[in-house]
């Protein structure tokens, strides 16, 4: 169950899988995927498992097929770090884009997508250096460089604090703050942040398959 | 009569029995464990062995090992072996290795290794890590064990079982010896020291040492008793107390409590400069600063926490005053032991309730102080975590062959029974990050070559010594003054929900937070405002099940045709109290008791098995009685009983409590009532930390190890979905039972209950037992509802306006006590 909302004009709906549609468009916009982040974790000697990058790319796998999205549109931070020379998940990437051949992608270049610009190529993804414009709206990385325009960032990982009497859940959340929204990270291999610097106005979390609005992050209302 | 036997006569000290003992069994090449109440002679006692050798022959580089569990300690207990040392006049000294030796200095210490070295069980697993660990270690003539019994039944523990495993691997002829207070099980306990493969000699010391405990009764008993008070308002009764001793200890049992204690006596006493204050949050310097006061002999009083339960072997207190209840029998004995410290005097100790049950729990602490009935200590068994990076440590110190080191784990108590699948799957965790089949790439940590584990990567071994340990440093933030001056550390929790500009207490001052930045809080002083202060996690023990079992007695014993205990006269208008309006708890019934409010309808059950069994009990029940019927229950508990609180009374008879509360089916249900799984992902935090599946970061470089930072729980939840049989979630699962429910009290009360006469009774109001646990209540709820139902409904309440406060005068009838807001 999905949340609708409208920025300049345009009608966009926020999905439970952390992700916003673009009807429109037929465009998905996702952020902070951090793919390779596990492999970056094994390099160091901490046993994550195999496998994280697979499910990752299957759920978007599953997201386009749902919406039918001819466009993916990443705000930022696809991978965690730049791949070593020797590891094999960036060719699992290349092997996904050749599966969603159809599938246009563009990457608005976040603070870890560095040192990206033969696989980017590789994965034939578009790359936009601070931000992409369309339509009226402006779509980074950061917020601060929307410049005050209407548009869409991630970057921050929002997530929100749910409390009622002894249960304390965080949540990943939806900011918005004038016209523009901010993405909860689609990674789930990504922490959450409850306290942003955002000037949010308001808040949804993602709670199992719906999209609920809640109060505001930071101010804790207690039940 | 050898050199020290000398030696004491010539100061005209006594020699004891049991020293003498210890320095025979040590010089025949036994090993063993001592055990003595704190301030005893036991420290001579273990250490004379190593002076008389030393005599004999002249120590080489790291001849002796004195392993402490407490920083704190360290410093004393390595002034007080030099003290004996020169005193025979011997020219060597014992050194100091913890984490607070600064670096320098223990480059130093690595250069020109001492004949003796005061250290901690994380700093020995440090000093394995090293390539060179073999060669240096292996000389070691003998091991001291201080405060086992604290070690004893904790990871620490483990991993120090771990540490002297290797150690005897090194040199066979190891001489190891603990110091332990008395347990219930002290020959287990020295069996664990000293692995299972090998005899000892158990020594006891001065066991006969005469204890006296009185109670600081309050002027007014409430019949309602509350729990969570600090006691404060015994002050006057305590500052007499104060008045008429030199030097006196006062304990609290919580680091908030000292922090209130210290600030309410500095601020009557005329001499406000001789109080100090000491618990594990303070900065090491400040904490020296209190230890040497009492060596001095100018201080007149210290408030204490646990930190000082331990052997700081500071010159006797003429007094010990314990706030609160201190929940078990042997920390009791241990704190007494503080005063009188002098072999064959008598320990005073005296004790202030901060409620009224407390009396009670008092009265029974020293009916089996008498008895000399003391709780024993569990040791952990099967750790995979602490073994895990056991075998990393080993890895990059020097190497390790698998069959060697196989059978190094079986020289163990806690792995003495490690099964072929659980090595293997240690093996493969440390080399391929998971199971064979299903390798992770990419993976390094350690590497097998030539049938040798080694750790070759100069990061990996960076990181990993930076996370040697058991204990969790997560989330705590360094407190500084913003003009520069270190206070010590409070957990992450507490700071963060302060804003800029408030004020709350920690050592000792009224501080206000400036900001935070880089894991560090900048304080100012404060001038003025309502302070809170920090609560640390943990430190509630549960009752142990001695005292609860004394309680009983005592119970008992009121509610017979006998006169009431003397112990128990201020009690007696609390106690028929609840015994008219309802019963009186004993050792041969249950106790339930029904009553109705506005809240709904309450069920109190009062089996006195402490807080954390009755956790389990509180949502076993709640979910037993729902099975039959849905419905939603609030749960409280308090160390002597649970409530659980329903919209609809349940029509509750014996038939249905027998079966509710019958131990046959309690491990499956008790999974199925409790939110297991994200109990066991909390619990996970530690286990990932210590198996090195999530790294903490450079100290003083926060940054640079962002790229690694993520959250157990994120780790949890990705091993559960893509590991889903990794052996650790296993252990989060197991722990999680045992240690946030104690499973094992849980079934033996169960157990008791199915002997026990249940007696149930509909009362008009809350008595004084129910009372502490309705005042304490909503700490837990249960019901069946899914995932999002639960977040709509949270969401619901949370958007809904707050009810108003509730009127003063809704007091239990009769009582004329406020309700908590």
């Amino acid at each position: 169950m999905s949340t609708a909302i409208q920025l300049a004009g345009h009608a966009f709906e926020l999905l439970p899988e952390r992700a916003v549609y673009w009807r429109a468009r037929r465009s998905l916009l996702l952020a902070d995927v951090h793919l390779g982040k596990d492999q970056v974790f094994r390099r160091s000697g901490m046993a994550v498992p195999a496998g994280v990058l697979g499910t990752e790319l299957a759920r978007i796998s599953r997201l386009v097929a749902r919406t039918g999205a001819e466009r993916l549109i990443v705000l930022g931070d696809w991978v965690h770090a730049p791949p070593d020379p020797n590891e094999d998940w960036p060719s699992e990437i290349s092997d996904w884009r050749r599966a969603h051949r159809n599938l246009a992608m563009d990457l608005v270049l976040g603070n870890h997508d560095r040192a990206l610009r033969d696989w980017l190529e590789a994965w034939s993804i578009k790359s936009h250096r601070s931000a992409l414009d369309v339509d009226g709206l402006r779509l980074v990385h950061e917020w601060g460089d929307a410049a005050g325009r209407p548009g869409m960032s991630g970057h921050l990982h929002p997530g929100a604090v749910v409390k009622s009497g002894h249960e304390r859940l965080r949540l990943p959340a939806f900011l918005l703050a004038g016209q523009h929204l901010v993405l909860p990270a689609f990674g789930r291999f990504t922490g959450l942040m409850d306290q942003t610097p955002f000037p949010t106005e308001q808040c949804w979390v993602i709670a199992g398959q719906r999209v609920l609005p809640a109060p505001l992050p930071g101010r804790s209302i207690r039940a | 009569m050898n050199a020290i036997e000398t030696l004491f006569r010539r100061r005209g000290w006594p020699v004891f029995e049991f020293q003498r003992q210890a320095w025979q069994a040590y010089a025949h090449g036994h090993s063993g464990l001592i055990h003595a109440p704190t301030g005893s002679g036991k420290t001579l006692a273990a250490w004379g062995g190593p002076l008389l050798d030393s005599l004999d022959a002249a120590p080489g580089a790291l001849s002796y090992l004195w392993i402490t569990p407490l920083r704190a300690l360290a410093v004393d207990t390595a002034a007080n072996l030099n003290r004996a040392g020169a005193d025979l006049g011997l020219d060597w000294e014992v050194a100091l290795r913890t984490g607070d030796t600064s670096s320098a200095q223990r480059a130093r210490l690595q250069k020109s290794p001492p004949p003796a070295l005061v250290t901690t069980p994380e700093s020995l697993a440090l000093m394995l890590s090293y390539a060179d660990s073999a060669r240096r270690l292996g000389r070691l003539r003998a091991v001291i064990v201080d405060e086992w019994h604290e070690l004893l039944g904790s990871k620490r523990g483990v991993l120090l079982e771990l540490g002297l495993a290797r150690l005897r691997a090194l040199n066979p002829e190891l001489k190891l010896w603990g110091l332990s207070a008395t347990l219930g099980n002290v020959e287990q306990a020295m069996q664990v020291l000293l692995g299972p493969r090998r005899e000892g000699t158990l020594i006891a010391g001065d066991l006969e040492r005469r204890i006296k405990i009185d109670t600081l009764l309050p002027a007014e008993i409430e019949r309602f008793p509350q729990a969570g008070r600090t006691g404060l308002s015994q002050l006057p009764g305590v500052l007499k107390a104060l008045n008429q001793a030199q030097s006196t200890l006062l304990f609290t049992n919580t680091r908030s409590q000292a922090e209130l204690w210290f600030q309410a006596i500095r601020s009557v006493v005329p001499w406000p400069e001789a109080v100090f204050l000491h618990h594990g949050s303070i900065d090491r310097s400040r904490r020296l600063a209190a230890e040497t006061a009492v060596r001095e002999g100018r201080a007149r009083c210290i408030v204490a926490t646990s930190s000082l339960d331990l052997g700081v072997d500071f010159s006797p207190v003429d007094q010990v005053i314990q706030v609160g209840s201190p929940k078990g029998v042997a920390r009791l004995i241990q704190r007494a032991g503080r005063s009188g410290h002098r072999p064959g005097e008598i320990s005073r100790l005296l004790c202030v309730p901060t409620h009224a049950l407390e009396i009670l729990e008092i009265a029974a602490a020293r009916r089996q102080v008498e008895r000399r009935h003391i709780e024993a200590r569990t040791p952990l068994v099967g750790s995979l975590d602490v073994a895990a990076q056991h075998l990393v440590t080993c890895a990059l110190g020097g190497g390790f062959e698998p069959e060697a080191m196989r059978s190094e784990l079986r020289d163990t108590h806690a792995y003495g029974q490690l099964d072929e699948a659980r090595w293997r799957w240690l093996l493969d965790f440390i080399t391929r990050g998971g199971p064979a089949l299903q390798a992770y790439p990419g993976f390094r940590r350690v590497i097998e070559r030539d049938g040798v584990y080694r750790v070759s990567d100069r990061r990996i071994a960076a990181m990993h010594r930076m996370s040697v340990g058991t204990i969790s440093a997560d989330g705590h933030l360094q407190v500084k003054f913003v003009k520069g001056g270190s206070l010590g550390q409070i957990e992450e929790r507490f700071l963060t929900r302060l804003k800029p500009g408030e004020h709350f207490i920690f050592a000792g001052r009224l501080l206000r937070l400036e900001r935070i930045r880089d894991m560090i809080a900048y304080v100012r002083l404060g001038k003025s405002g309502r302070p809170s202060v920090p609560r640390w996690a943990g430190g509630r023990l549960p009752l142990s099940t001695l005292l609860a079992d004394a309680m009983l007695e005592l119970f008992a014993a009121a509610d017979s045709d006998a006169p009431l205990p003397a112990a128990l006269q201020a009690l007696a208008p609390l106690l028929e109290q609840q015994a008219r309006h309802s019963a009186l708890p004993g050792p041969d019934r249950l106790l339930v008791e029904q009553t109705e409010s506005r809240d709904g309808a309450h069920l109190f059950l009062f089996p006195f098995a402490g807080r954390l069994a009755h956790e389990g009990l509180a949502a076993l029940l709640a979910w037993r009685l729902a099975r039959d019927r849905p419905r939603s229950f609030s749960m409280t508990v308090n160390d002597y009983g649970i409530e659980l609180v329903s919209d609809e009374p349940v029509a509750v008879d014996e038939t249905l409590l027998r079966r509710a509360l019958s131990p046959r089916g309690l491990e499956a249900d008790i999974l199925a009532s409790l939110n297991a799984a994200e109990m066991a992902r909390h619990r996970f935090r530690d286990i990932a930390r210590v198996a090195g599946l999530v790294f903490q970061g450079y100290p003083g470089r926060q940054k640079r190890a962002r790229q690694l930072q993520a959250s157990s729980g994120l780790m949890f939840d990705m091993l559960s979905e893509h590991d889903p049989d990794n052996l650790l979630l296993v252990q989060a699962r197991t722990e999680v039972l045992e240690a946030e429910m104690e499973l094992s009290r849980l079934r033996r009360t169960l157990a008791h209950i199915e002997e026990c006469r249940i007696v149930l009774r509909q009362c008009d109001r809350l008595t004084p037992l129910a009372f502490p646990i309705w005042a304490d209540r909503l700490r837990g709820q249960l019901s069946t509802e899914d995932f999002q139902a639960r977040v709509e409904r949270m969401l619901a309440r949370m958007n809904r306006p707050r009810r108003p406060p509730r009127a003063a005068d809704e007091g239990p009838a009769g009582a004329g006590v406020r309700r908590l807001a």
